[in-house]
């Protein structure tokens, strides 16, 4: 079958190995892959929807968008474990006081980036959700890495930046950034509250894509093995321990974020 | 690791943390980069966020912790069969040593415990080693030429396979001369310790006059018919001061061939150098040629500080002029 070519954006320099570790991955399969790598989401849903590319790996907004934005013609292929339980953690100086959700109201709050769905995005809508409006605390905005929708996690750690430096009181942060922080043993900061669980990235595809190229593709990713050390080496790059198929229920709540704040398809 | 994590403060390490998940997110796979760090226990938080995150320390400078990313053992797979550990007998004859250099990762000095090699151990080990298919002998210490029987040492390995004795030059006179001229010439290399051009640097790390007496020991050494190779040990790479060994062991008639460079170990007296592990022991793993890993010079975030170990960039591969680089020191 003809090669596929697979849209990712290159928010760190490991992007290349990973990438070129799944292309190897593929060399032989029934359905060949190249990539091609973008500087931004918006671009790369762009490409999608042009035909540049056959699959867009995306994150949960850029998925959203290209819902969006084909009226529900595109399909998710696969995601990471990992995506399947992403969560937002909001975070305080240790001591603070502050515990649950309820604590944050009338606090500075350190955001992330606009087009991040975990520092930005949905921490906004979980306040919302529990009553807190943007107006009943103090919003400390960091978009420092526009374009990446969170990926770098440079606004994450601007926002956790602002804590330790008593900008902010509270600092939104996604539930991988956190986990990785932790591993240097006890912070000087601690978690307030942790939302529910949402899906973050998935492989997707326009409806167009011939379903027997997009199944024995995403046939060939799923039965990437932890146990055969090379393709543990790209699993590790890409953090997950295996890949899954999608659920899609996982991304209602970020939907509902983009309508109750009006995030638009694309800027 | 040992060192006591815990006198760091919370703050500070969260700061740390910051500054690791920044830096080494933005590294590639096989890629290192400095982290700054104001205390020895900070080395020790690095190491902790290191582990649990999958990536690994490879060098602690005085300042800077050198964190690779991505875990040394996943180069195992490049190292040759036959410079796979195991292959080479190092054989650490005695431990006293004429000498107490700053950065000896055994520990040796004139106060320290001889512990010396019978002549049937070293024979017993030799014959072992070549059953199990080494392929070269390495006798060092402490200072070899202090083992009363050196002689006889030497003579086994060289007899079973080829041999390097190190030595630091300084004790060729008197009985030990004599102890000198009765090894053997062929299948014996003497790797004689040199750590700069000049003395400043040298009779910094091993004491004052030895630099000049070193290379009064590799005349004799030359005169008497051995093969002589010259050992560089740094704390970073300089491509400056290595030329300047380089020809300055040429003046004494000693072709690059014979001369290695080697890295500081944080071992022993050392408290600051790579990190040891298979991956690190290049070339002594990898013979010079393609370096799996080496400390970089320096670099700091923000200055161009990725190296690519794997595929390394020119101060990682092996010197143009044929030059293996032999970490860790001795």
């Amino acid at each position: 079958m003809e090669t596929l070519v697979v849209g990712a954006v290159a928010y760190t320099a490991n992007v290349v190995p990973i990438w070129e570790g799944i292309r190897d991955y593929f060399r032989g399969s029934a359905v060949e892959m190249d990539f091609v790598l973008f500087s931004n989401y918006e671009r790369q849903v762009d490409a999608l929807l042009a035909g540049h590319v056959d699959v867009a790996w995306n994150t949960n907004l850029a998925y959203l968008r290209t819902v969006g934005l084909t009226a529900g013609g595109c399909r998710a292929l696969a995601m990471r474990d990992t995506d399947l339980a992403f969560r937002t953690v909001f975070v305080a100086r240790r001591g603070s006081g502050l515990q649950g959700l309820e604590s944050v109201r009338g606090a500075r709050v350190a955001l992330g980036s606009k087009d991040s769905g975990q520092a930005r995005i949905l921490p906004i809508k979980f306040l919302a959700d529990a009553g807190i409006t943007l107006d009943a605390v103090t919003p400390v905005i960091f978009d420092s890495d526009v374009g990446k929708h969170g990926d770098t996690g440079r606004s994450e750690l601007d926002a956790l930046q602002a804590v330790l430096s008593d900008d902010a009181d509270v600092a939104a942060l996604g539930i991988t950034t956190w986990q990785q922080l932790k591993q240097a043993g006890e912070l000087g900061v601690e978690e307030v509250w942790t939302s529910p669980a949402y899906c973050h990235c998935n492989f997707t595809a326009l409806s167009s894509l011939d379903e027997a190229r997009a199944e024995a593709w995403t046939s060939h990713l799923l039965a990437m093995d932890w146990d055969v050390p090379q393709e543990r080496r790209i699993l590790e790059m890409e953090g997950l321990r295996r890949w899954v198929r999608p659920e899609l229920a996982g991304y209602r709540s970020l939907q509902e974020a983009m309508r109750e704040q009006a995030i638009p398809l694309t800027w | 690791m040992v060192t006591n994590a815990a006198a760091v403060t919370s703050d500070r390490r969260t700061q740390l943390a910051i500054t690791l998940v920044d830096v080494v997110g933005r590294l590639a796979t096989g890629t290192t980069a400095m982290i700054p760090v104001e205390s020895p226990a900070e080395v020790g938080v690095v190491d902790a966020w290191c582990r649990g995150n999958g990536h690994s320390v490879l060098a602690v400078h005085a300042d800077a912790v050198e964190v690779y990313r991505g875990r040394l053992s996943d180069l195992d797979s490049k190292i040759p069969t036959e410079r796979m550990p195991g292959r080479r007998l190092w054989l650490y004859a005695n431990f006293h040593c004429n000498l107490a250099c700053d950065y000896c990762c055994v520990s040796s000095s004139p106060k320290a415990d001889p512990r010396a090699l019978g002549v049937d151990t070293v024979a017993a080990l030799v014959a072992e080693a070549v059953t199990a298919g080494a392929v070269e002998v390495l006798v060092t210490g402490g200072e070899p030429l202090m083992h009363p029987a050196i002689d006889e040492v030497v003579g086994i390995c060289a007899a079973a396979l080829p041999t390097v004795m190190l030595t630091n030059a300084m004790l060729f006179r008197g009985s030990r001369l004599r102890l000198l001229d009765a090894l053997p010439r062929d299948g014996l290399t003497l790797q004689v310790s040199l750590d700069s051009a000049t003395p400043g640097l040298h009779d910094a790390h091993r004491g004052a006059g030895t630099w000049l007496r070193a290379v009064e020991g590799i005349r004799v050494a030359r005169s008497m018919g051995f093969t002589v190779r010259i050992a560089m040990t740094v704390s970073r790479r300089d491509d400056a001061q290595e030329e300047q060994v380089r020809q300055f062991a040429a003046s004494m008639g000693i072709s690059p061939e014979h001369m290695v460079v080697r890295h500081i170990a944080r071992q022993g007296e050392a408290t600051s150098g790579i990190v040891l592990s298979r991956a690190t022991l290049v070339p002594e793993v990898c013979n010079g040629r393609g370096c799996l890993v080496a400390p970089c010079r320096g670099h700091r975030p923000g200055d161009d500080g990725e190296h690519r170990l794997d595929a390394p960039r020119s101060e990682h591969r092996v010197d143009p002029r044929g030059i293996p680089r032999l970490p860790p020191s001795r």
